[in-house]
């Protein structure tokens, strides 16, 4: 994990901590305590959000996002102006978006590719989404995204058997109308109390096509280290039979921007559990990274990464830390 | 543990096989209720002599510790080694019966049906835990249903398992997924078990009934037909399944895809739900409609059954590798787990 590709975890890390009563001052002084921690090449310039992510200041983030150090900034974007004209009315609400990218599953243990195969979480994978859950135990959640795989859903339902609020994730079913009929809920009140879990391919990992199930030895005797390499680090080359990471941002994307999106803009908090590739597309959308850096971007296992959308724009809020961690700046683990 | 016939404490009475006549069950079957706690009393109209065939009616414990029922007795008398030592290996194959934790709802007293919620902590303890009791028994393909809990279940069992083996969830939904979800190397498909989920196996469907809590359905039907619809065989709440309709499709998956893998010699676990289970205990042990009524199968103990020429017998509930004086089910599982500590870590 403590590569020397800036990690968008030890940034976030950085951030978010909840910090009890911060309304005046303070940025100063959490600036410059931190700043110590950094990794080379950071720097931070943010105040203190609330946890429960009302009114969040001014936040600027510069991450350095390769090792060549070169700093670009992630300021908040604006949102493409879409065609929707109810969009406008919803720009004063704020959403919370939260990322999580799942943790170790029984094949990155046994070092294989795995791409599109459902292969489950290991302990330590378990584990890791229960750490999760308690960072984000008391940011609200009304909605649920996640991939077909069980290591996305899995880890989802274990955060969420973390958190406070009580509400009980449901996973929607609609793949026939039987499916549907079967998994009708007939109390009001008990769908008030209910997060909806949509499962979405679209949210997948990266499709590997034949690298599949193959180790590092045999994908390397197979078609050669460098081939591997470039379909493993590059943004548009896929491995045979598979998708290179352009075409899972495609797939992504879309599907953020058409389905997530207007649950956000409708004041909806959201959580996506998925994978690296899925996600690190949609920070691409979110941040407004060019493919150079995106390819660059590694987001941590199982450390949830906060937005916040705010008056049609995503704002950055980093990692929120678990709360055993209050009035700790630093970070345990890099 | 809830007081009502629980199947985890049938376990005790081990070795109930059919189609064998010999004295030895009676003493195996009188030792191991002395083996039981004190609390737990039976009320059993079984131990039919004729031919042997146990059937249990109803059983009521409050409480059974892992460590007092001695699940593993070699149960095979010697007239029935020396039958079987000339038959092949293959021939004995596993079946375990898994029935997941407490989910949310169980929690909050809803009733859930086939409304997919998830485990809670504790639900998933009770997975792991699982998981422990049967991290020596081969598991070749695990089915599950399509609800998260029973999944989840099958997962964290399997993250204890011994085998190294890795459970990869079949996907067939559309043609998209099946090349997707492709494995490109023969070795790591060995090394692959292959879990298939399936609607027949999810939890009977409780219609207009699911996320109602207990109160509210009193209120809105009255406590004698609630009372009705989940104590009977026949008669499906409004929109939802009765037990025999549960039954009917449960069995009819299990006939048709499962116990066709195990007669090709497969090991098999099942992760289910308390009425898709129970109908296939139903069909395995031959229970009428009356006895599978009273049945209740233990949530997060595994059942174990073994597949032999065409049989099912019933092995009980293998306790954990913690509890030391356990003996190995069959010799074929006993060598299983040899292998297994044979294997360099």
């Amino acid at each position: 994990m403590a590569s020397s590709v800036a990690c968008l975890h030890a940034a976030s890390s950085i951030q978010a901590q909840g910090f009890k009563g911060s309304s005046t001052g303070s940025p100063n002084k959490i600036g410059a305590f931190p700043l110590r921690m950094v990794l080379k090449g950071f720097s931070l310039d943010v105040p203190l959000p609330e946890r429960k992510g009302n009114c969040p200041r001014s936040l600027n983030l510069h991450v350095v996002r390769s090792s060549s150090s070169q700093s670009s900034i992630a300021d908040p974007i604006e949102l493409p102006s879409n065609s929707n004209s109810t969009d406008s009315q919803k720009k004063s609400t704020e959403a919370s978006l939260i990322l999580i990218r799942h943790g170790e599953s029984l094949w990155n243990e046994k070092n294989l590719f795995t791409g599109c195969v459902d292969v489950p979480l290991t302990k330590k994978g378990v584990e890791e989404a229960i750490e999760a859950g308690k960072r984000i135990r008391n940011i609200p959640i009304d909605m649920i995204y996640t991939s077909s795989l069980i290591r996305a859903q899995m880890t989802a339902m274990l955060v969420m058997s973390e958190h406070r609020r009580r509400k009980v994730p449901i996973i929607i079913h609609k793949e026939t109308e039987e499916a549907q009929r079967w998994s009708q809920i007939y109390s009001e009140e008990t769908k008030m109390q209910s997060i909806p879990v949509i499962t979405a391919w679209q949210l997948n990992e990266r499709m590997y096509g034949e690298l599949q199930g193959l180790n590092k030895q045999e994908t390397a005797e197979l078609f050669g280290k460098e081939k591997v390499h470039e379909w493993r680090r590059s943004y548009d080359v896929p491995p045979p039979n598979g998708e290179s990471l352009e075409m899972c941002a495609e797939r992504s994307v879309t599907y953020f921007r058409d389905q997530i999106v207007p649950q956000l803009l409708a004041g909806k908090n959201v959580m996506i559990a998925a994978h690296g590739n899925s996600l690190r597309s949609i920070i691409m959308y979110l941040d407004k990274l060019t493919s150079q850096e995106v390819i660059k971007l590694e987001l941590s296992t199982g450390i949830p990464m906060l937005y916040i959308l705010k008056n049609g724009k995503f704002i950055r809020r980093g990692s929120p830390i678990a709360p055993s961690e209050a009035g700790v700046y630093a970070y345990s683990r890099v | 543990m809830a007081t009502g016939a629980h199947l985890h404490a049938m376990g005790c009475m081990q070795g109930q096989m059919k189609n064998h006549s010999n004295g030895s069950q009676n003493l195996a079957g009188s030792s191991q209720l002395r083996m039981v706690n004190e609390s737990f009393y039976t009320d059993l109209r079984l131990f039919r002599q004729d031919n042997l065939h146990f059937k249990i009616w109803k059983l009521s414990m409050a409480c059974m510790s892992g460590s007092q029922f001695l699940v593993a007795d070699p149960i095979e008398s010697s007239s029935i080694r020396s039958s079987c030592d000339n038959h092949r290996r293959n021939n004995e194959t596993a079946l375990i019966l898994l029935r997941h934790g407490e989910s949310m709802w169980n929690e909050k007293n809803l009733f859930t049906g086939c409304v997919d919620v998830p485990l809670t902590q504790k639900g998933a303890n009770e997975a792991i835990e699982a998981g422990k009791r049967i991290c020596s028994i081969p598991v070749d393909m695990i089915y599950t249903s399509v609800l998260i809990r029973a999944q989840m279940t099958a997962m964290l069992a399997m993250a204890q398992h011994r085998s190294k083996k890795v459970p990869i969830i079949v996907h067939n939904e559309s043609e998209q997924a099946q090349t997707w979800s492709n494995v490109y190397s023969a070795k790591t498909k060995k090394e692959s078990i292959p879990v298939i989920t399936a609607w027949q196996l999810n939890e009977r469907m409780y219609g207009e009934l699911q996320g109602l809590n207990k109160q509210e359905t009193a209120d809105q039907f009255g406590k004698e037909k609630v009372h009705e619809w989940r104590r009977s065989f026949n008669i499906p709440p409004p929109n939802g399944e009765s037990l025999e309709m549960c039954a009917q499709r449960a069995v009819s998956y299990f006939k048709e895809q499962i116990e066709p893998q195990l007669s090709l010699g497969k090991n098999v676990m099942i992760a289910a739900h308390g009425n898709s289970l129970r109908s296939i205990i139903m069909y395995l042990d031959n229970l009428t409609s009356q006895e599978v009524i009273n049945l209740e199968l233990s949530t997060g103990i595994p059942m174990l059954y073994v597949f032999k020429e065409g049989n099912f017998i019933r092995r009980g509930n293998p306790t954990g590798p913690s509890e030391a004086g356990v003996y190995a089910y069959t010799k074929n599982l006993a060598l299983y787990r040899q292998k297994l500590d044979d294997m360099p870590e």
